[in-house]
């Protein structure tokens, strides 16, 4: 039977009433773990991992996928309604999908955020479906040098986010590296800059850098301004899912450019959706014929990300199922889940397994399709959020932020952590830092380093990365980024002094 | 204003002395026997870049502080509410500290409730608004509390009495 037949087969399974009432329970428990900031996707598949125990091998890996896909699209809610990222992927959704809900369009921000997670989905899962066992050999070329060169490549894109300030944006980045440094170098294991705190030698966790940036800093900075009056957000009622089929098939190809960005990024073990989601944001935001809109409510950047993050779940079950080599955080958790039901993932997979494989491929493509229906049902009660009083509101957050922060690692001192990344926040608000290149150096500066230093360790010298052509095509493409963000910059300010 | 017209000079100094002591902290770690690379590359080199800009961003605003302190002293003055600020910061700091030895429940009752308090505009203060605020402190911190423990399955820190 072919790839259709089965995938036909295995459909025709997980659609009977038990599977798909499981399935739209873990779409939903998977979406208020990830609307919620501090809790996480990954915190909900190990919540649901050991309540599929008890079910069958096929059942069990269907309910850990509608909970993976629920949780990654889950935060765009509050990334757009709250400005805070309800997971690391959505960071990028706050750009432009706050400014567009504090000028009346919520619902339409989250109904292009809903669409296009979608979409970004069901992109990831017909290439899965497809074509998992040629795109794994493809990961498995990737080197650390190569790997070395996207992370460095990410990090160019602080160039572009800082754009109009350079040498600000590039030193409030400077700061996400340093504190990317705290604990534990890679490869050797010496302690750094741990003060001989124990606590700090397993380094600053990243949903409490987060909640941190995001929740506590905007406590205090509404704190500012709070006391002079309850300003109310209005809410333009939209029909269907708030944007005409002109707007959509004119933001296609830019959702298809952010698609492959995804899969292509979830496919690479270890760099993850966050990644994705800021470097297809970046990457509209440069190819735009229009980039001084983005950041200030542009649909066209909640494609870019929420389409990409959404694309690197699907990108991320590649490795997962073929190589048997967890991604992340969550695809690990996955992982934990094979073994629990007596799967082994990797290449035999699809041969003993194969009903199990294509059963994962089918209910990847159902729960996409769940996530949109229930998120899309509940936009009208999502935006009842935006008439809660922010005085109240923020404080609510705040307590569940500190919980998830808690419930991450069960250590107080993440909990503790949260509040100097607030006041790091705070201050960069107060000294016009951007906090975005702060929030993307620290997600990749670790990598960065374990990579170069990786890839030092086979290759001996650094000239030696430039025999890798993937190395070298990110690194031209790095310096490319560079040197137009200087030109840039240069002929800004020329025309400003003119 | 304050802000504005100072603001450049102090993030510069702030990021050079920053980049100095990263690379005084960089300087005591120990080389790698294994590789040329060691766990003071990397700080080493971040060091000397934060050194650079905030370097060239003193320069810049030093060479530019009269033109950036006419604009600042033009600027509308900063309405900014300090006293809520502050208070929220204190109120946050004190609660992250207490959660552990006073527990979930205690410690979130008083949080929630001084933070609502802290940050309700003026007129948000009567007494019906107050009482308000304490009957949502309470539903949710229980709320919480239960979906999270029963739910979730997920054990805030109990302190003092554990339910």
């Amino acid at each position: 039977m072919g790839a259709l037949g089965q995938l036909g087969a295995a459909a025709l399974r997980v659609c009977e009433p038990t599977s798909l009432l499981l399935m739209i329970a873990g779409v939903a428990i998977g979406i208020i773990f990830g609307s919620i900031p501090g809790l996480s996707a990954s915190m909900a598949v190990a919540l649901m991992l050991p309540l599929t125990f008890s079910m069958s091998s096929s059942l069990g890996m269907n309910v850990l996928v509608a909970v993976y896909i629920g949780g990654i699209s889950g935060g765009l809610i509050s990334a757009i309604l709250l400005n805070m990222p309800g997971t690391a992927s959505s960071i990028a959704t706050t750009f432009d999908g706050y400014p567009m809900a504090q000028k009346g369009e919520a619902m339409k921000a989250l109904g292009v955020g809903i669409v296009f997670s979608f979409l970004g989905s069901i992109f990831s899962f017909v290439i899965l479906t497809f074509f998992a066992p040629w795109l794994a050999d493809v990961a498995l070329k990737f080197a650390a040098p190569d790997n070395f060169g996207i992370c460095f490549f990410a990090l160019t894109m602080v160039a572009v986010l800082s754009s109009g300030n350079m040498v600000k944006g590039l030193l409030a980045g400077m700061l996400g590296l340093i504190f990317a440094l705290v604990g534990l170098a890679p490869i050797d294991g010496t302690a750094r800059f741990t003060f001989g705190i124990s606590e700090m030698r397993g380094g600053f966790n990243t949903l409490t850098t987060l909640i941190g940036i995001f929740a506590v800093a905007d406590i205090l900075v509404s704190a500012e301004t709070i006391g002079q009056g309850i300003k109310t957000v209005p809410v333009k009622k939209v029909r269907g899912f708030g944007f005409s089929v002109g707007e959509f098939f004119k933001w296609i190809p830019g959702a298809i450019r952010a698609a492959i960005i995804g899969t292509g990024i979830g496919i690479l073990p270890g760099i993850g959706g966050s990644t994705s989601g800021m470097l297809s944001y970046v990457t509209a935001k440069n190819m735009s014929s229009h980039p001084e809109t983005f950041g200030q409510g542009e649909p066209e950047g909640i494609v870019a990300t929420e389409c990409a993050n959404n694309a690197t779940i699907g990108g991320a079950m590649i490795p997962l199922l073929v190589l048997g080599i967890p991604g992340d955080g969550v695809t690990a958790m996955m992982l934990g889940g094979f073994l629990i039901h007596g799967l082994s993932a990797g290449p035999l997979l699809f041969v003993k397994n194969a009903d199990v494989v294509y059963g994962i491929f089918a209910a990847c493509m159902i729960c996409a399709l769940i996530m949109l229906i229930v998120e899309w049902t509940c936009i009208k009660a999502f935006v009842q959020i935006l008439k809660v009083p922010k005085h109240v509101l923020l404080p609510l957050i705040l307590v569940l932020c500190a919980v998830g922060a808690y419930a991450t690692n069960n250590r107080i001192f993440d909990v503790q952590s949260i509040v100097v990344f607030g006041v790091i926040g705070y201050l960069y608000h107060k000294f016009k830092l951007p906090t975005t290149p702060f929030v993307l150096c620290f997600l990749i500066g670790r990598m960065t380093e374990e990579y170069l230093r990786r890839g030092l360790m086979r290759f001996k010298t650094f000239g030696a990365f430039f025999n890798r052509p993937i190395f070298c095509a990110f690194f031209a493409i790095a310096v490319a980024v560079i040197l137009w963000s200087l030109y840039k910059e240069i002929r800004a300010k020329k025309a400003a002094v003119k | 204003m304050f802000f504005k017209k100072y603001g450049d000079i102090i993030v510069g100094i702030f990021y050079a002395a920053l980049g100095a002591v990263t690379i005084y902290f960089a300087k005591q770690l120990p080389k790698s026997r294994v590789m040329k690379i060691g766990p003071d590359f990397m700080p080493i080199v971040i060091g000397v870049i934060v050194l650079v800009l905030a370097l060239m961003l003193l320069f810049s605003a030093i060479k530019n502080f009269k033109a950036n302190a006419a604009k600042a002293e033009a600027a509308p003055a900063d309405t900014s509410d300090y006293k809520r600020v502050l208070a929220s910061l204190v109120l946050v700091v004190i609660y992250v500290n207490i959660l552990a030895p006073v527990g979930f429940i205690l410690s979130t009752l008083g949080y929630l409730f001084l933070q609502i308090v802290v940050l309700a505009p003026n007129d948000r203060r009567t007494a019906k608004h107050i009482l308000s605020y304490a009957i949502i402190d309470v539903v949710f911190v229980f709320a919480v509390f239960f979906l999270f423990r029963y739910g979730f399955k997920i054990v805030l820190p109990a302190g003092m009495f554990t339910l």
